[in-house]
């Protein structure tokens, strides 16, 4: 049997996961439907937007 | 992946980046443990942290990271969303001992080195210091006030009040006693906004205390065992 990819893996583990979010597994339902290069492309630029988010909201520098 | 760590002036390769210094790294705990520097087998024993951050993984490396997990005020866990920061560097010596093929100690020096101090924490912790930092920049003019708001800065307050008495007595001009203040209430308030422990407040000497009188042990013989 081929293994599958680490992301595969990770991908169902996060799904199956009943403490891991509603929102978190939308977004990743959604992602994997799309082209991988575009998805994690968008990914980055929303962690790090909600990354500058957190750090104005709670005063971090 | 990107690593990063720091170490003794023998290695330069691990030198300490003031640029770096100070910055908060901000990531989900993925794991952390001891380990031979950069999973090298031929490296030296160190301990490392790896975050899931906005820009990816990151693996930070230095032997004080597990005392800062591990005895740091928020515990984190692996799952948490974390802070870590390098603090300041302290210098240590290190004793370099050289073992024959049976393990026997032949030769041992003290070398001089530089361990990076961390804070690793729960982020919500920098949130808190923050907040405390601001109040010990804005609340000076009620001190009483401010202590009664943040009853963990007291030590810091009377630090600050030290520091003003300290300048009425030897700064004559006033501008420069207001920027000499400006100093000791900057410093502070970084300190705790990086994250450095806060200052214990300290009976003076000869101040009777309260608690109840524990009984006294008698000294210990000269030639009682060390347990």
């Amino acid at each position: 049997m081929t293994p599958m990819p680490t992301s595969a893996i990770e991908a169902e583990e996060i799904l199956s996961d009943p403490s891991a979010s509603d929102w978190l597994k939308g977004a990743l339902r959604g992602a994997l439907e799309r082209d991988p290069v575009d998805g994690l492309n968008d990914a980055l630029l929303l962690a790090a937007t909600l990354e500058a988010r957190l750090r104005a909201v709670l005063d971090l520098t | 992946m990107a690593n990063s760590d720091e170490s003794g002036p023998s290695t330069p390769r691990r030198g300490f980046d003031p640029k770096r210094s100070g910055q908060l790294l901000i990531g989900r705990l993925k794991e952390h443990g001891p380990a031979n520097y950069q999973f090298r087998a031929k490296e030296d024993a160190s301990y490392y942290v790896k975050l899931l951050t906005s820009r990816g993984e990151r693996v930070l490396w230095g032997k004080d990271i597990q005392r800062a997990i591990q005895d740091g005020e928020t515990k984190p866990k692996v799952g948490d969303l974390v802070g870590a920061r390098r603090v300041r560097r302290e210098a240590v010596t290190v004793t370099h001992r050289q073992r024959d093929g049976e393990g026997r100690v032949v030769s041992q020096e003290e070398r001089h080195a530089h361990r990076t101090r961390w804070v690793v924490e729960k982020v919500t912790f920098f949130a808190e210091r923050a907040r405390l930092a601001r109040r010990l920049r804005d609340e000076q003019a009620d001190i009483r006030e401010a202590v009664r708001a943040a009853p963990e800065l007291k030590s810091t307050f009377l630090s600050v009040r030290a520091a003003e008495e300290f300048a009425a007595k030897r700064i004559a001009d006033p501008l420069d006693r207001e920027r000499f203040l400006e100093l000791v209430k900057g410093a502070m308030a970084g300190s705790i906004r990086k994250g450095e422990p806060l200052p214990s407040a300290r009976l003076k000497d000869g101040v009777k205390r309260t608690e109840p009188a524990q009984p006294r042990r008698p000294a210990p013989k000269r030639d009682d065992p060390t347990r």
